[in-house]
């Protein structure tokens, strides 16, 4: 595709200032956790660190229980991830190809789950766990997860499947296939970019969530990295080279697993499924 | 194609069933507190019939409340909706290094929420931080901007923090509805010499619009419930002037421990939703049915 110089200077800015936009926080959070605290509150910001320490990581690590948390975050939200494809999967199928009464209707009801603030079931639902004995476990945090995730996994599970070209579908069917071998070797292999990108929404949404996770959660023990790390901020209020810290180390995590998977994030929402 | 209805029913059935357990049944529990007077978690009440939305409805807290609300999800959906387009269009370009920037724009939005309010309370921090030295340097302004100060500026500094961490994934959700527009499309356009304003205006926004109101849909219910970035950041403050509704639900649950008011306003709220959801929808079906 040919751009004119001009095109191609405005994209550039365009792109510069979304990079800085993005960017510029995290850099400055990163470069700012290995600075010294003098640096830190200098009257003239440093756009690179003069300095380099690993004090406020010591600090950090050796005041409070990351690996836990770190642990406690990873554990709920893989389960949740999972958890969420194995509802979500037959029930978009379903949306999408099977027959049956009521199908629209049930759909939009699926979706008006988005339509009431989720700090209203808070309130019941502390008092239903209380009652199952579900307060203060991973459990808790688990069902809620998915409970949230999965209305979205199923609206875009239900559009993957139907950028599936029909032939294909019908071939497997008329060879005889029973709907559930139908999905599991044709549809499910064929939309796997999609599923992918439903399962990292799943892991996210679950990786970010602190209301819920900061009600249920009682014991130090068992505290996710949000409910762990606000626990950190409201202890060391202006110790800003610890909460910068402790910015990093939550957010080293995702950026990992984004390094592996993320463009399977973008390839599945864009494309959804294999043309 | 065959019915087999026991086979939807296999399929369908466990996600609805624990939709229903997890938050239907919740949503109507909330509605029968709303009906009592209960105080505290567990304590119980007495039935008082609709008194709670009588007294809600004439309570100036819960009109200034849905005023901000009204206010949140507009800017909002003006700034993030803005910012994702002009995103999606540029991603939407070839160039060198695209697909890393496809992937890491993600990045504000898989940071937990509890951090991105550290980052920008230290950003925008008076003591420290990194935009009111920046802005001193530039000469922008003599002396630390408070932006936490005044309700309509901590409001304003919200809008942006709540819009930079969604815009992201709404940004990708159009680049997808982008990628669907056939190639041929532009093609075509071209070579009838049609510019690259012209393609937009007759080609992109076109094809682009039923994604993009689907995600103002989206977004629009989304930001209305955002809590966790508000709640954290300035509780609702300064002087009630980010206090929206549901921060004035938790303050009324967790704060004042008058459940049944809090409910009466969660029910308040969620019709509120629901209706916009509704009509939405609707003319969104009706809007597909003329194409």
């Amino acid at each position: 595709m040919k751009r004119t110089l001009g095109w191609n200077l405005a994209l550039a800015a365009g792109l510069g200032f979304f990079v800085a936009l993005v960017g510029l926080p995290f850099w400055w959070v990163v470069s700012g956790s290995f600075k010294l605290p003098r640096e830190i509150i200098a009257r003239v910001p440093t756009m690179f660190p003069q300095s380099f320490t690993w004090q406020h990581y010591d600090k950090l690590l050796s005041s409070s229980d990351y690996g836990t948390y770190l642990v406690n975050s990873l554990f709920v939200s893989g389960l949740s991830a999972v958890l969420t494809l194995l509802l979500a999967i037959p029930a978009g199928y379903a949306f999408f190809r099977l027959e049956f009464r009521g199908r629209e209707t049930w759909y939009r009801v699926i979706l008006l789950a988005y339509a009431f603030p989720s700090i209203v079931v808070l309130i019941p639902l502390f008092t239903m766990f209380a009652k199952a004995g579900l307060v203060d476990t991973r459990l808790a945090l688990i069902i809620v997860n998915v409970a949230f995730a999965l209305p979205f996994a199923i609206w875009m599970l239900r559009s993957f499947f139907g950028s599936i070209p029909r032939e294909i579908e019908e071939a497997a069917r008329l060879d005889g296939g029973p709907p559930l071998t139908v999905l599991r070797r044709i549809m499910i292999p064929l939309t796997a970019p999609g599923i992918a990108a439903v399962a990292i929404f799943a892991f996210v949404t679950s990786w970010t969530e602190y209301v819920f996770a900061s009600v249920m959660i009682l014991s130090d023990a068992k505290r996710t990295i949000p409910v762990g790390f606000s626990g950190i901020i409201g202890q060391y209020q202006v110790d800003w080279g610890l909460l910068l810290a402790g910015a990093s180390l939550a957010i080293l995590p995702v950026v990992i697993v984004f390094a592996l998977i993320g463009r399977w994030f973008v390839t599945g929402l864009t494309e959804g499924a294999v043309k | 194609m065959a019915r087999n209805p026991i086979l939807a029913l296999a399929f369908v059935a466990p996600a609805l069933l624990f939709l229903a357990a997890i938050l239907a049944w919740p949503l109507v529990s909330a509605f029968l507190l709303s009906l009592q007077n209960v105080r505290g978690v567990g304590t119980s009440g007495t039935w008082v019939g609709f008194e709670n939305y009588r007294f809600i409805l004439t309570s100036g807290a819960f009109w200034d409340s849905a005023g901000l609300s009204l206010v949140w999800v507009l800017a909002n959906a003006a700034l993030q909706t803005l910012l994702a387009l002009a995103a999606a269009l540029i991603l939407h370009q070839k160039f060198p290094g695209v697909r890393i920037a496809r992937t890491w724009i993600i990045l504000t939005w898989i940071v937990p929420t509890v951090v991105v309010v550290m980052i920008w309370r230290w950003l925008f921090s008076t003591s420290g931080g990194m935009i009111n030295p920046l802005m001193m340097q530039a000469g922008i302004t003599d002396r630390p901007v408070g932006f936490f100060a005044t309700p309509e500026s901590a409001f304003a500094t919200l809008v942006f923090i709540n819009s930079w961490r969604w815009f992201p994934f709404i940004a990708l959700m159009m680049l997808a509805g982008l990628t669907r527009i056939p190639s041929e499309l532009y093609e075509a356009a071209r070579i009838d010499g049609a510019g690259p304003v012209r393609r937009f205006t007759r080609i992109t926004w076109p094809l682009l619009a039923p994604t993009l109101t689907v995600l103002l849909i989206i977004g629009t219910l989304l930001s209305f419930n955002v809590f966790d970035i508000i709640w954290l950041m300035t509780q609702g403050g300064p002087a009630g002037g980010t206090r929206t509704l549901p921060v004035l639900i938790y303050e009324t649950a967790f704060r004042s421990y008058r459940m049944s008011e809090a409910a009466t306003i969660a029910v308040l709220s969620t019709l509120l939703l629901m209706t916009f959801a509704i009509v939405a929808t609707r003319s969104l079906a009706r809007s597909g049915d003329e194409r």
